[in-house]
């Protein structure tokens, strides 16, 4: 399965991504989107699945640098 | 991985075989950008649909020039689209210019260029090919504005 993922920003501008993983995101991941790095807070199928494709949308925002 | 392969991995050849997807993969080039390339410039003309085999790229907007400040009218990027994903689709369906200007954004992003005039030849010669090829393009249209609706929604249009 191919997970075509619609990943919106909340917290800071930035325009969102729209990739395919070969695993599904889930709450709490961390992903990294063009150098930048967000935290998976929501992750819903926007679509039913098609053939080898399944849709998701994700909701992320910035992780919070510790120092 | 050959670029077929890569192919498969899009949405745009989703439900083709392989040796159709070889069919539409031998219409095309495939070419190497660096970040911060133009692949697209909006109110360009058009003749070529874009898949993303790997990297990354921006899709920006303009948003108009400011009164009295000399330059180019302000960019303002809406999404981000990676390996797989299309770009330029709506000028291929449309024939309109570009609506909008895509900059790669990281080294080594590599394009799967398909030219419209042979990708349409292709369709007209071989309907099924055509009709799957348009149905998944209406679908990642409507995949593109779902993500931009819930992009409003959510963030409040920030981008």
């Amino acid at each position: 399965m191919i997970y075509k993922v619609s990943y919106v920003v909340v917290g800071k501008p930035h325009p969102g991504a729209i990739v395919n993983l070969d695993a599904p995101p889930r709450v709490g991941d961390r992903v990294q989107l063009s150098g930048e790095l967000f935290e998976v807070t929501e992750v819903i199928d926007l679509i039913p699945p098609r053939g080898e494709f399944a849709y998701l949308h994700v909701t992320c925002r910035p992780v919070q640098e510790t120092t | 991985m050959s670029v077929t392969d890569l192919l498969q991995r899009s949405e745009l050849f989703s439900g083709l075989a392989p040796e159709q997807i070889e069919q539409i993969a031998a219409l095309g080039r495939e070419v190497v950008y660096n970040a911060g390339a133009v692949v697209i410039r909006e109110g360009d003309p058009s003749d070529e649909m874009y898949v993303i085999s790997s990297g990354m790229v921006e899709v920006l907007v303009s948003r108009g020039t400011i009164p009295d400040v000399p330059g180019p009218p302000q960019l303002t990027p809406i999404v981000r689209l990676g390996q797989g994903q299309l770009c330029g689709e709506m000028a291929l369906v449309d024939r309109g210019a570009r609506s909008a200007t895509v900059r790669c954004v990281e080294d080594g992003t590599v394009l799967h260029v398909i030219p419209r005039q042979a990708f349409w030849a292709l369709c007209d010669g071989d309907h099924h090919i055509g009709y799957v090829v348009m149905r998944n393009i209406a679908s990642d249209l409507s995949f593109k504005l779902r993500h931009r609706n819930l992009q409003a929604r959510l963030a409040g249009g920030a981008s």
